[in-house]
């Protein structure tokens, strides 16, 4: 009996723990789904809280082509306005291209409103011209400074006159206020802008924007019952069929039969043309000779979600690599020049460049989430790219700092590991003292080994108080170093690193988000990794001196030409442009004689771009603000130039209306004022006609007539000034930012764990003891 | 006689008499009280700082309202202190930090540095933490008074509009509108518990700027 006690309890002792582990298993199963319970809860919560995006509204950081907007009843959203036929001409002679756009829209509704008119441009354009018919006026844009035209602009739209502002918002983004627009009427807005070929490696190319907004499905989820104030009764719903109406915007083929895109490409490319191609859109290409060609766009094919874009190339052995063009306006000679280094010559090219790089990282508070992340994500990118005979070193700094090795190593990938894993492990705490970090990545990393390359990449959100003292430091003891800035962060100091970076003669990246680092730092390798050509500067034998734009030059990188602009005294100058630069350690030197220059348009105003972008970056140099204001609108208002400091206002430029005339009765035709064209856009049929595709025509038709009443229904019949109100209010709103700590959470699955863990101890206990006993004489009776 | 036969002898040590799958099982138990203890004491830590932070802070403001440039709490902040906000009815008050990047946040209310400063024209824009800094926020009602003290010394009275939510990234807040506007806005909902992308703003409109009053007992009793 003893030993069959023994022998039982032995059993029951094994079963015992057995059992204790099942349930201690059972209870860790359960509370790991407890805690999937709480995840996909709270993530439900967060998908569902998300709003329901509004049916046909948009927001205007969402344009992606020149559109119309009207303030909508949904505060911060707009409704955009049927675009009729969109025409773009752009003439391209030589290295400059101009572009005119002309649209035509509706106002659908039955009140008079004031319309926004957003269009995006690529950065270096210069706006010079807006002309406008709104219902029977013909108003043209003048350039005033931005106050001015802002008050001219107010009054009239405070007297019931057409007038129109067209503001630069961003160096990209422009907007056209236009006011008093009548009920059905139907407003063309054409502009006008010039800007420079972009050239890469012998291939030129141009860009138009062309993406539609992105529309939401216009699924109204509830029914919305509007109680007249006055009776108490509801009206009824004035679009009867809602629910049947989709976003049919979003398919290219029905974009293009409602929104018809008609695109001319004027090539006169200066040199014998070779392959001339469209990458994204169907297009019919015209040779009317050696050097120039007409490209218009196939009518069916206008993908709604890709930019126009146009590459040519000169034929094999003929492609240019420099030219000279001049421009005589108001007495002054204006010159376009650009040549492409001599890549081939560069010994750089042929093995790959040695470099010595020093990565400085921001781990100051400020940097605190999300910043964080990103920028030891793009660091850690950075590290795995180097080469094993590349040498690196890793500083960090906050208010404190510290060097990760004790002078540059190897690129070895033990060392890379190490860096990485020091990177990953750094954490965002503290203050941002820069300066002692700067000086120590450009001043105590040794000498350069000779054919190295040295530089400096900074990661940082750039939010210090001293910037002088480190543009200081940047110009005194960079010595052969090139600086490069990353910007980490949704709002870093873009001015610092922009200027930083100027300064150290390397180049600003910005990444705003986490998605964009791989791209955005694909892009900053390719410039560290590929051999510029470098210390490069121009100016004149035996000619006055002129002004030179960009200043100082930028370096290049493998295959970019140099381009530069310059304003010149007199009419004939004479003499030669000389431009020296330096491809790795060979001197490089080209001279062109200014008399030999053949004639160009549009330099002039090129030049005065470039030049006010020029003194915006001056910005820190001067200390008066007012005075780098009064310098730009000197340059802008010389050249009709839209700028951060000037505007083009126009009020009516004929004769006003005759009062209680119909609008919709006197219909066009109009006559066009002498040196107007506004060319395909004009007039009826917007539309293509095709033969036996009446179909398709009445279905587009209808359509249109559908999305116009939506579009109708969705505006805002409220006055003008409150409209005016309402579209300043959604041009810049505030994002707030993550307003709630872990604390809650984490005390909450704290206590959860505890009690779990003071459960399953209770139970264990208990099972030692008394349970065990029973459960054992249980165990004991059934073994008998 | 099992039972005599076990009390006769010395007890073993605890874990000694535990089997190997009872011991784990028992240290399972342990580390799970471990980061119960140590998530606890996390969030904590968390409302503690923020609590502890706000003395320092006021200190600090307070020497900055009497001409000390520097409004940095301790050397190493990576902020400043910008203004202090208080609700006279409910009795609460907050100083606030410039610029809502980062760790700020978790010391005080930060004013948005792309706004212009409160009680400026344009619309200022003060967000804080609902479960630390901003817990009062729902309690504001409308037609309360906010105080809004700023470094400078001036002194601004707000009265408090209608509350909303809103998305964070359509918070319908322009900062350059007409008017003199500031805006509070903290997360919602407030008895949440995972970060979410709604936002409760509170919005109010300047109602008169107070001069400003020597801090003496008769000012203090009135």
């Amino acid at each position: 009996m003893f030993l069959d006690d023994e022998i039982a309890s032995m059993k029951t002792r094994q079963s015992e723990a057995r059992w204790g582990m099942y349930l201690a298993l059972a209870a860790l199963a359960a509370c790991i789904l407890m805690f999937i319970g709480l995840m996909t809860q709270a993530k439900a919560e967060t998908t569902s809280a998300k709003p329901q995006q509004m049916a046909g509204y948009v927001r205007p950081n969402d344009i992606g082509t020149g559109a119309l907007l009207f303030p909508s009843k949904e505060p911060g959203f707009f409704v955009e306005a049927l675009r009729l036929a969109t025409d773009v001409q752009i003439d391209v002679n030589g290295p400059i291209m101009r572009t005119r756009v002309t649209q035509r829209f509706e106002n659908p509704s039955k009140g008079w409103v004031e319309g926004t008119y957003v269009f995006p441009l690529p950065e270096d354009s210069a706006v010079d011209t807006l002309k406008m018919q709104i219902g029977d006026r013909f108003i043209e844009g003048q350039v005033k400074p931005r106050q001015a035209a802002k008050e001219i602009y107010e009054q009239a739209k405070a007297e019931g006159k057409k007038a129109a502002l067209l503001e630069q918002q961003r160096p990209n983004i422009f907007t056209n206020q236009v006011a008093n627009i009548g009920p059905g009427e139907t407003i063309v807005i054409q502009i006008e802008y010039q800007s420079a070929v972009r050239q890469s490696n012998g291939l030129y190319s141009l860009r138009f924007p062309m993406v539609v907004a992105p529309r939401y499905n216009p699924q109204p989820i509830v029914q919305t019952v509007d109680l007249d104030s006055r009776t108490g009764y509801a009206v009824s719903d004035p679009v009867p069929d809602r629910e049947k109406i989709e976003a049919p915007v979003l398919d290219p083929k029905e974009n293009a039969r409602i929104n018809p895109v008609t695109l001319t490409v004027n090539l006169k490319a200066g040199f014998p043309l070779g392959e001339v191609k469209s990458g994204y859109h169907g297009v019919d290409i015209a040779s009317l000779d050696d050097l120039s060609r007409r490209v218009t766009l196939k009518g069916d094919s206008v993908p709604a979600d890709r930019d126009f874009e146009l590459t040519w190339q000169a034929i094999e052995g003929k492609s240019p690599y420099a030219g000279l063009f001049r421009e005589t306006v108001g007495g002054k000679t204006y010159l376009l020049s650009f040549v492409t280094p001599p890549v081939a010559a560069s010994a750089a090219d042929t093995k790959p460049v040695k470099r010595e790089v020093v990565f400085v990282i921001d781990n100051s508070g400020s940097m605190a989430g999300p910043s964080m992340e990103q920028a030891k994500e793009s660091l850690a990118l950075a590290i795995s790219r180097l080469k094993p005979e590349d040498r690196f070193n890793v500083i960090r700094f906050d208010d404190t700092m510290s060097v990760h090795f004790p002078e540059l190593v190897e690129a070895m990938p033990d060392k890379r590991e190490d860096a990485i894993a020091y990177v990953r492990g750094l954490t965002a705490d503290g203050g941002t003292e820069m300066l002692p970090a700067l000086e120590a990545a450009l001043r105590t990393q040794g000498p350069v080994q000779a054919g190295a390359l040295r530089q400096v990449v900074f990661l940082t959100d750039g939010a210090i108080g001293n910037e002088t003292q480190l543009f200081d430091e940047i110009q005194k003891n960079r010595g052969d170093a090139r600086v490069f800035t990353v910007g980490i962060g949704s709002a870093p100091n873009s001015h610092f690193m922009t200027k930083a970076a100027e300064y150290g003669r390397g180049t600003f990246t910005l990444i705003g988000s986490e998605s964009e680092v791989a791209a955005r730092m694909g892009e900053l390798f390719t410039k560290l990794e590929s051999p510029a050509m470098t210390d490069i500067s121009a100016s004149f034998e035996g000619a006055s001196a002129g002004d030179l734009t960009p200043n100082p030059m930028p370096d290049l990188y493998r295959g970019e030409p140099v381009v530069l602009t310059a304003e010149l005294d007199g009419t004939q100058p004479q003499g030669k442009l000389q431009i020296l630069g330096k491809a790795g350690d060979q001197p490089w030197r080209v001279e062109m004689d200014i008399a030999k220059a053949s004639t160009g348009q549009g330099i002039a105003k090129l030049w005065a771009r470039r030049k006010i972008d020029d003194l915006e970056a001056s910005a820190s140099t001067i200390a008066d603000p007012d005075t780098l204001d009064k310098r730009i609108e000197t340059v802008a208002l010389a050249h009709h130039l839209v700028s951060r400091v000037t505007s083009l206002v126009a009020v009516d430029a004929t004769p006003s209306r005759p009062a209680g005339e119909n609008l919709s009765e006197t219909k066009l035709p109009l006559n066009l004022p002498a040196g107007w064209d506004f060319g395909k856009v004009f007039g009826e049929a917007p539309v293509e006609t095709v033969p036996g595709k009446v179909d398709e025509r009445d279905a587009a038709l209808e359509s249109r007539t559908k999305l116009a009443m939506v579009t109708a229904d969705r505006m805002l019949a409220a006055p003008t000034a409150r409209a005016a109100g309402l579209i300043a209010e959604a041009n810049n709103q505030v994002s707030l930012p993550q307003t709630a700590t872990e604390a809650d959470k984490q005390i909450l699955i704290g206590l959860m764990l505890l009690a779990f863990a003071l459960l399953a101890g209770t139970t264990f206990v208990f099972w030692r003891a008394p349970i065990a006993a029973v459960v054992l004489s249980g165990v004991r009776h059934r073994g008998r | 006689m099992a039972a005599e036969k076990e009390q006769s002898e010395p007890r073993p040590g605890f874990l000694a008499r535990l089997s190997a799958a009872e011991t784990v099982v028992l240290a399972l138990i342990a580390l799970i009280a471990l980061a119960g203890l140590l998530l606890v004491g996390k969030g904590f830590y968390i409302k503690a700082k923020a609590e502890v932070s706000q003395v320092l802070l006021k200190r600090t403001f307070e020497a900055q309202l009497h001409g000390s440039p520097d409004g940095k709490p301790w050397p190493w902040a990576d902020f400043q202190t910008a203004a202090e906000i208080s609700a006279p009815r409910i009795n609460r008050s907050a100083v606030v930090l410039e610029g809502a990047s980062g760790e700020a946040l978790a010391f005080g209310p930060a004013w948005l540095t792309t706004t212009p400063l409160p009680g400026d024209e344009g619309t200022s824009v003060i967000a804080a933490h609902r479960d630390t800094h901003f817990r009062w926020l729902k309690d504001v009602n409308p037609g309360d008074l906010l105080v809004l003290t700023r470094k400078d010394g001036r002194r601004f009275l707000f009265r408090a509009g209608e509350s909303r939510v809103a998305r964070w990234d359509e918070s319908g807040i322009n900062a350059s509108a007409t008017g003199h506007h500031l805006a509070l806005a903290t997360c919602w909902p407030f008895d949440a518990i995972e970060q979410g992308p709604m936002r409760y703003i509170v919005d109010a409109e300047l109602i008169g700027e107070q001069r400003p009053v020597p801090l003496t007992t008769s000012s203090i009793s009135k």
